[in-house]
């Protein structure tokens, strides 16, 4: 059974659609993401899942308990949810101590008191902040305060795990780590989790399956790898990694493929819409070659990134382009070159 | 993919299943109560200002301006106003350079020293200072003694006696705006310069000053407003040498009575106060502008006194002293002394004028009516602070912005013209309330309400909607939420709020000595009363024991926001 099922959910604010006819399902140890740029209506459906916004239409299920369903008049409020929920702010209550900020959740439940002690104990052992049960919030780093929200979030053993950009007021490093942590605490804890951001490489890294929204809809859905390699859209062609968008004239569609012509170069297209005319060809960087067959250029500015190298070519007709290469490889600033194309997909122009 | 939207359900609110659906018409309840105690007072004053005889007319204006008299008033009001806001401009400017600026010693002590007279009531100024610098003043005789003069040279009863107790009382409005802006600009703005290679006092020309002027004219208008609306200290030093502001010309004109001139000439005060305050806005706005805030204060450039520096700390010590310590001094001293003018010698102090205080049945019910009063408007005031506060912050229900706003609007309207709109509004059937408490509550609601707004948005603001999502989200009802996160992170700041109400409220002089009737005398009339009357030993017992009570509220205060309120 899912987790959480969510099917054609609405909502909107003062008349404007914030969510259009969402529709997801979450395993039950899935982790889940909603990737999108802000105002894209993931942090509303989130907000909708948790019970913290009324939805306008459309079911959600919480391990098979209709929560929401506004048509049949069923509204169950966020305490009535079984949630655990980490919020982009962290929201530690300042007024209490770490032990009773984790142990709130327990003490709500009418959880007795030696058990409740017990489950803090585990919790922070969990976070890592054993023995800071006596700190408040103002005596933490920001790394700890997260901790602490999610230990909060833990300790009454919820049905799922909502996690609202939770990394995103973190500095670069302390991000990096809490990634691998979230996902390794997450396996251990085989709960599933519903995740929020609007960092591409973030929700790749972390999700199981992940869904890409946009203006309100969800614009593709799938793991990530799958999303990287095909992006059903232009839009999310170009928000997942980096992608070269090229003009490309199509000359010959067979189906699924094309071969098209850019700047006068001729070459091969995978062609899933079956496009015909002008179309827009995306290929990925390190989908390019830099060598003696394909479109002339000269190299602009070399970016060395340690376990590749990241060029910029400025092609003749006037396009750039970004190319990676190994560090084995190496190019001039200045040097003409060519660039070839191993991959590309074609898009709507 | 569906493009069509589905019938749209109506949303309360953004936090459901609060149960708080009866905020709409509560709203509409605040809604015209504000209208009662703001709108429709202002209305009456502004209405009968241009009535002449049943007609529209400007006569009333004509008389408050061209009659010399009234004339008189209205340019000392601007003069006394100017004079004193330049004072407190100097001597806060060249303190915050001193305090924030300069490697002077005992900062933190000095800071807390300065502000001191902004917490001593400005009726209380005067009085200490008719005892210091009076004809028998505690520093005239000896200083007559040391000349060898029969006759001081000066008066404090008189428009630079004014001057002088104002400029006092308002320099810790200057010194605190002042040294904010310095302790927020950006010490690379200084560095820059310095790289540029302009030295310190260079420096100091080219870049500090510039870009503290806007908050010291700032601070400048502060102070000019607050003169100009005060009535404690021109009445107690001008009256009896005739010199009249616009503030005591209305209390004139009240007695005798002439209700059409002092409604003109209550507009004409609101007027210049407004025109003021609209200026300090604009300064306040473009002082941001090109103020730049960093927030973290690196170090600023410190500038060295060297031999200096003792003189210097003489001096700001001597001034902290003189502008903090002495006017207190003076009142404690006096409340003990058997006569005024007594020699100062163990045998010449006695208890009788507390005893005298504790006995009277008229203080004790003053006592009584302003603990009383204070009390009621504070917790008035904060209800419904608290109430449009969360409306419009949390709730953010249409139309509470638009009673933020009239709330706020007695922020710019005097006192006095706020008594006078009291009389006109309350003083006729079918609400005949002059001569009753309820009047002077009702004025001390418009006057404090701004505060009290001010106080609780600050203090909700600060409880970040997502705390109360998160203990949702945890298991706890709307209530159990409101009851173990809101309430405990708001009732520090709602503490102090109250209490910063209260401690005006309690010792109020301004709109009681135009309300009061028999038996409804605050505090703060019987010591105008006993002073103006010639019994300073009576009002100087009687202020030592509200500043007592005025410094131990101040006490729960600090501890209550942890030193972020109070002084």
């Amino acid at each position: 059974m899912d987790a959480v099922a969510v099917s054609d959910l609405w909502k909107t604010f003062d008349g404007v659609v914030a969510v259009r006819a969402v529709s997801f399902s979450i395993g039950p140890e899935e982790f889940f993401t909603l990737l999108g740029p802000s105002g894209c209506g993931k942090t509303t459906t989130l907000r909708c899942v948790a019970g913290l916004e009324i939805p306008t239409r459309g079911q959600i299920r919480i391990g098979g308990r209709v929560v929401s369903h506004p048509e049949a008049g069923q509204f169950v409020p966020p305490e009535g949810r079984r949630l655990g929920m980490v919020f982009q702010n962290y929201a530690v209550w300042p007024h209490m101590s770490v032990f009773d900020n984790v142990a709130y959740p327990l003490r709500v439940a009418g959880e007795p008191r030696k058990a409740i002690t017990a489950r803090v104990a585990e919790v922070l052992d969990l976070v890592e902040l054993e023995g800071l049960g006596g700190r408040f919030p103002h005596q933490l780093s920001g790394g700890q305060q997260q901790r602490v929200a999610l230990g909060r979030a833990l300790a009454g053993r919820p049905e799922i795990l909502l996690l609202d950009e939770p990394l995103s007021n973190l500095d670069a490093k302390l991000r990096e780590q809490m990634r691998f942590e979230l996902k390794e605490l997450q396996r251990r804890m085989r709960i599933p989790v519903l995740y929020v951001t609007h960092d591409q490489a973030e929700a790749m890294a972390l999700s199981d399956r992940l869904a890409v929204m946009a203006e309100g809809q969800i614009a593709q859905m799938g793991r990530p790898a799958e999303i990287y390699r095909n992006p059903a859209t232009r839009f999310v062609a170009d928000f997942i990694g980096q992608m070269n968008f090229l003009p490309a004239q199509i000359i010959a569609a067979e189906p699924g493929t094309a071969r098209v012509i850019v700047d006068g170069y001729e070459c091969r297209a995978e062609n899933p819409s079956g496009i015909l005319g002008q179309a827009a060809m995306a290929v990925r960087p390190e989908d390019m070659t830099l060598g003696d067959e394909g479109l002339p250029g000269r190299i602009g500015v070399r970016n060395f990134l340690g376990n590749l190298v990241e060029y910029k070519v400025e092609l003749e007709g006037g396009l750039t382009v970004r190319v990676q290469a190994p560090p084995g490889e190496f190019h001039e600033e200045g040097a003409p070159v060519r660039v070839g194309i191993r991959r590309a997909l074609l898009f709507e122009s | 993919m569906p493009t069509e939207a589905p019938p749209v359900r109506p949303s309360r609110g953004r936090a459901p299943g609060n149960g708080l659906d009866m905020r709409v018409p509560l709203l509409a309840v605040v809604a015209v109560a504000v209208a009662f105690i703001v709108v429709w007072p202002v209305a009456q004053v502004v209405y009968r200002s241009l009535i002449v005889d049943g007609g529209l007319g400007l006569q009333h204006y004509h008389r408050a301006i061209v009659q010399p008299g009234n004339l008189r008033a209205l340019s000392n009001t601007i003069w006394v106003g100017v004079a004193s806001a330049l004072g407190a401009m100097i001597a806060g400017a060249v303190l915050a350079f001193l305090v924030m600026r300069t490697d002077i010693p005992g900062k933190a002590a000095l800071r807390t020293l300065l502000v001191m007279p902004y917490a001593v009531p400005p009726f209380f100024g005067a009085i200490a200072w008719a005892q210091l610098l009076g004809p028998q003043g505690y520093i005239t005789r000896p200083l007559l003694a040391l000349l060898g003069l029969e006759q001081a040279p000066f008066s404090i009863y008189s428009g630079w006696g004014i001057v002088f107790v104002m400029a006092i009382h308002d320099f810790p409005l200057v010194f605190l705006t002042v040294s904010g802006a310095l302790e927020r600009m950006d010490a690379s703005l200084e560095e820059s310069a310095r790289t540029a290679g302009a030295g310190s006092l260079r420096v100091m020309r080219d870049v500090t000053i510039p870009l503290v002027l806007p908050a010291l004219l700032a601070g400048g208008l502060l102070a000019f407003i607050s003169s100009i609306a005060n009535f404690g200290i021109p009445a107690l030093l001008g009256l009896r040498a005739r010199f009249y502001v616009l503030t005591t010309s209305i209390y004139a004109s009240l007695n005798v009575p002439d209700f059409p001139l002092a409604t003109a000439k209550s507009v004409l005060l609101a007027g210049v106060g407004a025109a003021a305050l609209v200026l300090q806005w604009r300064l306040q706005r473009g002082g941001q502008r090109y103020t730049v805030i960093a927030g973290k204060s690196i170090h600023p450039q410190i500038i060295r006194l060297g031999s200096l520096r003792r003189p210097a700390f003489a001096l700001a010590v001597a001034f902290a002293v003189v502008i903090s310590i002495l006017p207190l001094l003076s009142l404690l001293l006096t409340s003990f002394l058997r006569y005024y003018g007594a020699p100062l010698a163990a045998a010449s102090l006695t208890l009788k004028h507390y005893a005298y205080v504790a006995n009277q049945e008229m203080i004790r019910r003053a006592l009584a009516n302003s603990a009383l009063l204070g009390i009621s408007a504070a917790t008035i005031t904060m209800v419904l602070g608290t109430f449009v506060a969360y409306a419009r912050i949390r709730a953010r229900l249409r139309g509470a912005a638009v009673l933020d706003t009239l709330g706020m609007l007695p922020y710019g309207i005097p006192h006095t013209v706020i008594a006078i709109a009291m009389i006109l509004a309350w003083a006729r059937p079918p609400l005949a309330l002059y001569g009753t408490l309820w009047i002077i509550l009702l004025a001390y609601v418009m006057a404090y309400m701004p505060l009290a707004l001010r106080t609780t948005s600050a203090t909700l603001q600060q409880v970040h909607e997502s705390l109360e999502e998160a203990a949702r989200a945890s298991g706890a009802g709307p209530l159990r939420a409101m009851r173990d996160i809101i309430v405990p992170l708001v009732r520090p700041g709602m503490v102090a709020g109250w209490i910063l109400v209260f401690m005006p409220a309690f010792r109020e002089l301004t709109m009681s000595i135009l309300l009061f009737g028999l038996r409804t005398e605050t505090i703060g009339v019987i010591i105008f009363n006993m002073q103006d009357s010639g019994y300073t030993q009576i009002a100087a017992a009687l202020s030592v024991l509200v500043m007592l009570l005025i410094l131990g509220s101040n006490l729960i205060v600090r501890r209550a926001t942890r030193g972020q309120v109070g002084f």
